[in-house]
C-alpha cells in the first residue's frame, strides 16, 4: 500500500485514547460525545464496547486501545466519526483539537488493524497514528 | 423511503447485566430450565446460568436471567454494519424500550449460534 504524502493542508481531530494518540480527518469527525450507559451487543469481540442511540441511528463504540491489544481506556467521551454506511464511536480519554498531521504515513503493519492505521506522523510534539476510517470501518464490519 | 420494521409483542430479557429481546411469535414456550438447554450469558463471555428458558419453535431452548413481555409495536432500529454479523448473523437489529436499547435477535439462529459457542467456564 503506497505511503501517504507528509501532510500539511489537511486537518485531522487529534484525540488521545489509553496511552495513545491518533488522528482523524477533521471532515469525517462530526462531534465529541459523552456516550450514555451503553447495551452490549450479544457476540461482539471485547474492543466494541457497545451501542447507544443518538439522533435515531444506533451507534456502535469502540475503544481503540483495547482493538490495538492494549488495556481499556474506560472513557464515557468518544469521537463521532460520520462515514456513508454509519457512524463509529471511538473512545477518547482526551481531546487536543483539530490540527495538520505531518510525516510519511505508511500502514502500521501488515495485517489487522494496523493496516488501517498510518504513521509516524507528528501533530506538534505528538506522536500520533493516523486512522483510515473507512478501511477501519470495513475491518471492524469483518468481525476485526 | 421504505417504511421502519416494527416488531408487535416482543419479549424483553435479561442475561446477567445485559439484554435481549425476542421477538414473541418465535418463541412456542417458557418454561423452567429442563435437561437440554443453552444459555444467553455465552454470547456475552459470562459463566452459564439461567431462570427461564424461552422454546423455540422447533423444541431447542435458550436460557435467560429474567424476562418481561412487552406488548406494544416496537421499531426495529437497524444495526450497524460494525455488529451486523455479531451473533452468527441473528442479531435483526435494536429495539428501544423502558429508556434502553435492546438487541433483537432471532431466537432459532441465536440458539445456533450458542451452541456453537464454547462453553465458559463458570
Amino acid at each position: 500500500m503506497a505511503a501517504l504524502e507528509s501532510e500539511t493542508r489537511q486537518s485531522y481531530l487529534v484525540f488521545a485514547c489509553g496511552s495513545s494518540w491518533y488522528a482523524v480527518p477533521a471532515e469525517a469527525a462530526a462531534e465529541v460525545v459523552t456516550f450514555p450507559e451503553l447495551t452490549r451487543v450479544p457476540g461482539s469481540p471485547p474492543h466494541l464496547l457497545g451501542v447507544f442511540a443518538h439522533r435515531g441511528e444506533v451507534i456502535p463504540v469502540v475503544d481503540m486501545s483495547l482493538l490495538v491489544g492494549g488495556v481499556t481506556a474506560g472513557s464515557r467521551r468518544a469521537v463521532l466519526v460520520r462515514l456513508p454506511r454509519g457512524t463509529l464511536a471511538l473512545t477518547a480519554s482526551s481531546v487536543a483539537g483539530v490540527s495538520p498531521v505531518t510525516g510519511a504515513l505508511e500502514p502500521l503493519g501488515p495485517t489487522g488493524v494496523h493496516v488501517h492505521l498510518r504513521g509516524p506522523g507528528k501533530s506538534g510534539a505528538r506522536d500520533v497514528a493516523v486512522i483510515d476510517p473507512e478501511g477501519l470501518f470495513d475491518h471492524l464490519s469483518q468481525g476485526g | 423511503m421504505p417504511r421502519a420494521a416494527r416488531v408487535e409483542g416482543t419479549l424483553l430479557c435479561h442475561v446477567g447485566p445485559h439484554r435481549l429481546a425476542f421477538e414473541a411469535n418465535e418463541v412456542a414456550s417458557i418454561a423452567a430450565p429442563g435437561d437440554t438447554w443453552v444459555s444467553a450469558r455465552r454470547a456475552f463471555r459470562e459463566a452459564s446460568g439461567a431462570q427461564r428458558v424461552l422454546v423455540t419453535l422447533t423444541g431447542e431452548a435458550v436460557g435467560v436471567d429474567g424476562l418481561e413481555i412487552d406488548a406494544e409495536v416496537l421499531s426495529v432500529l437497524p444495526p450497524s454494519p460494525v455488529v451486523a454479523g455479531a451473533s452468527g448473523g441473528s442479531l435483526r437489529g435494536f429495539v428501544l424500550t423502558r429508556g434502553v436499547l435492546w438487541p433483537l435477535v432471532h431466537l432459532d439462529g441465536f440458539e445456533r449460534y450458542l451452541r456453537g459457542l464454547a462453553p465458559e467456564v463458570a
